[in-house]
């Protein structure tokens, strides 16, 4: 009982004195910001303990009040200094907020022209490219176009133009208005066209579907035998046993809540970069997240098989195999099918950091301001991630219903 | 008679505190046809689940085919378990394996790891599981998965899988509480039989009196984790019935 009272003052204690360090900071931050007062990290320190303590003592403690039986909604705290306290803390929370994230609408609603190359891109993207080469010139003459207006386009000859609408523009610089509508189509005709960037971004795309495939492939053995060893119902509940849980949800904890591109960033050092460097990353990370899913799945299942298996003298490992097993098979597919669908989205994002694939070559061509180029790798994105979306939410269900 | 099972002042208290079993003492000679009598919460599921260890007692011993449950583990463990066939309540099958497979789940205390998983290669394996598929009546739907079964066909693949054990005593943990009386019948007919025939000793615990007087050689009737009444079907009368379900209790009839 004695024990129990210390305990909750530590607590009041504790909450109380981060609740003022964090008032401090925040008041501090903000005068900081307007007048320019230093003060020291010590400084805000001692004011919350004294506050502390002094709230502590004259029976005004939130660290109390949250910690006392009391629910907190029974409290009227429109009567109370803490209520009062509480709301002043969510008003400096916000007002804090907004200068640290520098919130500023103007900005937001006078500054689109910026992004106008890249909305340019996506609405237009570079599926087919045109160049006029000398076969185009050779056969525009074949095809009596007169000199003069081949005269004019011999300045844009072998030049690349990513889309349909810039090569037009391209075309209107150079000719008259009367030239551009009678010779329009043939010029379109001759011209030489190439789908280059559309190939190399499903190339790309393919790498990055195919990676994020063998992420998960590899990932179903190891998770499959850790979930086993992370399910609590399966664990024996001797000291062995607790330990081998505890280690095997501590470390997939770990590694699940450091997030994919930061393996990625450590692989691209590791293995070079390439999407065998985010094929790791994701491996790593969908280990720790499919151990998790697994292992909660085998904590749901029905124990009245398992104790009918164990009652016919079966050992641990069949008992597994026989009423573990055949309740959790058609779950783990559809958690892995989902994983691999979230390994694709993932895939996209780890490229950019080196992990290959279509992120690589979408931080290349954003960095050359090739919006065109961008526009169709963002389409092609969405496209799979929207497919990948619906067929697996479609062959979810199918498993569900086994 | 041999006494096949022997329990002495077997006392059962779960993690949250609640004392299911008040030093129980029962002796079941073989061959008998034992039914378990009382309440829900009286202590019935806790006493059969003791008896092969399913759940490990507090104090006391229970010795069944001449081993000692409480203090076996391992191999010797699965040596009385698989002695010992059970039935449920909630059947317990495994639900999308084929009512074949779960049969032959019984033969797994008496085989390897690497015998258990190709099942399909062993024909002996293969012939006992369909003739005790036969035997409940149930052979045509051994390629089923078991959860497109009836209630009743359920309960049969379970006792086919306990057949498959070739066990000595039978545990039935209210086979019937969870069927339409009629079905209920004709799994207890199946019991019965198992009883009768194979000079099984089956221990069943039941809600119905009527059952319990067609099939039962005896009852052991428990309230509040003691037995209160131990004697022959016959001898229970409505004054016996309400002392052991309470002064409210009406005997239903099941035909």
């Amino acid at each position: 009982m004695k024990n129990n009272k210390l305990k909750s003052i530590i607590q009041a204690f504790f909450t109380d004195l981060l609740f003022w360090i964090y008032m401090f900071g925040c008041t501090y931050f903000l005068i900081h910001c307007w007048f320019e007062i230093e003060l020291t990290n010590i400084h805000i320190l001692v004011a919350a303990l004294v506050f502390t303590l002094v709230f502590l003592f004259v029976g005004m403690s939130l660290g109390r009040k949250i910690f006392s039986p009391t629910k907190l909604t029974e409290l009227k705290w429109k009567k109370t200094f803490w209520g009062w306290t509480i709301v002043f803390l969510l008003i400096i929370t916000f007002v804090v907020g907004w200068n640290l994230v520098e919130v500023n609408p103007y900005k937001f609603f006078t500054q689109f022209k910026n992004a106008r190359g890249i909305s340019s891109g996506i609405f237009d993207p570079s599926i087919i490219g045109y160049k006029l080469t000398e076969k185009s010139f050779e056969e525009l003459r074949e095809n009596d176009v007169p000199l003069v207006v081949l005269e004019k386009l011999e300045s844009i000859k072998n030049k690349s133009h990513t889309t349909k609408k810039v090569f037009l523009l391209s075309i209107k610089k150079k000719l008259d208005v009367n030239e551009l509508s009678e010779y329009k189509s043939s010029i379109f005709e001759y011209a030489q066209k190439n789908s280059n960037m559309l190939n190399r971004a499903l190339t790309a795309l393919a790498e990055t579907i195919f990676l994020a495939l063998l992420a998960t492939i590899f990932a179903i053995p190891f998770a499959f035998v850790l979930s086993f060893f992370a399910a609590r119902n399966l664990m024996p509940k001797t000291f062995s046993g607790n330990i081998v849980y505890v280690v095997v949800r501590t470390i997939a904890t770990i590694f699940r809540s450091i997030e994919a591109i930061v393996w990625a960033i450590i692989f691209s050092v590791w293995v070079g970069i390439g999407p065998f460097a985010g094929m790791l990353a994701l491996m790593i990370h969908s280990i720790a997240a499919l151990t998790k899913l697994y292992s909660e799945q085998i904590e749901n299942i029905d124990e009245g098989p398992v104790e009918a298996i164990k009652a016919t003298g079966a050992n641990t490992l069949q008992v597994w195999i026989f009423a573990v097993i055949p309740q959790i098979i058609s779950p783990y597919l559809a958690f892995t099918i989902y994983r691999w669908d979230i390994n694709v989205r993932m895939a996209t994002i780890v490229g950019f950091v080196g992990g290959g694939g279509i992120g690589l070559l979408l931080l290349q061509n954003q960095q050359l301001l090739r919006w065109h180029n961008v526009g169709v790798i963002i389409w092609l994105i969405a496209a799979v991630v929207w497919i990948m979306d619906m067929t697996s939410a479609k062959v979810r269900a199918k498993l569900v219903e086994m | 008679m041999n006494n096949i099972i022997e329990i002495k002042d077997l006392h059962k208290v779960y993690a949250g505190g609640t004392h299911a079993l008040k030093g129980m003492n029962l002796t079941v000679k073989e061959g008998e046809f034992c039914i378990l009598l009382g309440l829900s919460g009286s202590g019935k599921s806790t006493l059969l689940r003791c008896m092969n260890k399913l759940i490990d007692s507090t104090s006391g011993e229970i010795y069944i085919c001449d081993g000692d449950v409480v203090n076996a583990t391992g191999r010797t463990l699965r040596r009385i378990r698989r002695q010992i066939g059970m039935i449920f309540q909630q059947f317990n099958l495994i639900k999308n394996l084929t009512a074949l497979t779960n049969v032959l789940t019984g033969k797994l205390g008496y085989v390897s790891l690497g015998h258990s998983v190709t099942f399909a290669q062993h024909k002996a394996d293969m012939k006992l599981a369909l003739e005790n598929l036969n035997r409940v009546g149930l052979l045509e739907f051994a390629d089923k998965k078991v959860k497109n079964l009836s209630g009743g066909q359920q309960q049969r693949v379970a006792i086919a899988r306990a057949l498959m054990q070739n066990p000595r005593v039978i545990l039935a943990d209210e086979p019937v509480a969870s069927l339409d009386p009629a079905t209920a019948d004709s799994v207890m007919r199946y019991l019965g039989e198992l009883n009768k025939k194979d000079k099984m000793t089956v221990i069943c615990s039941l809600h119905f009196l009527s059952l319990a007087r067609k099939y039962g050689t005896r009852v052991v009737a428990l309230k509040d984790g003691k037995i209160v009444f131990e004697g022959t079907p016959k001898e229970i009368d409505e004054k016996k019935f309400k002392e052991i379900y309470g002064e409210e209790a009406e005997e239903v009839e099941i035909k």
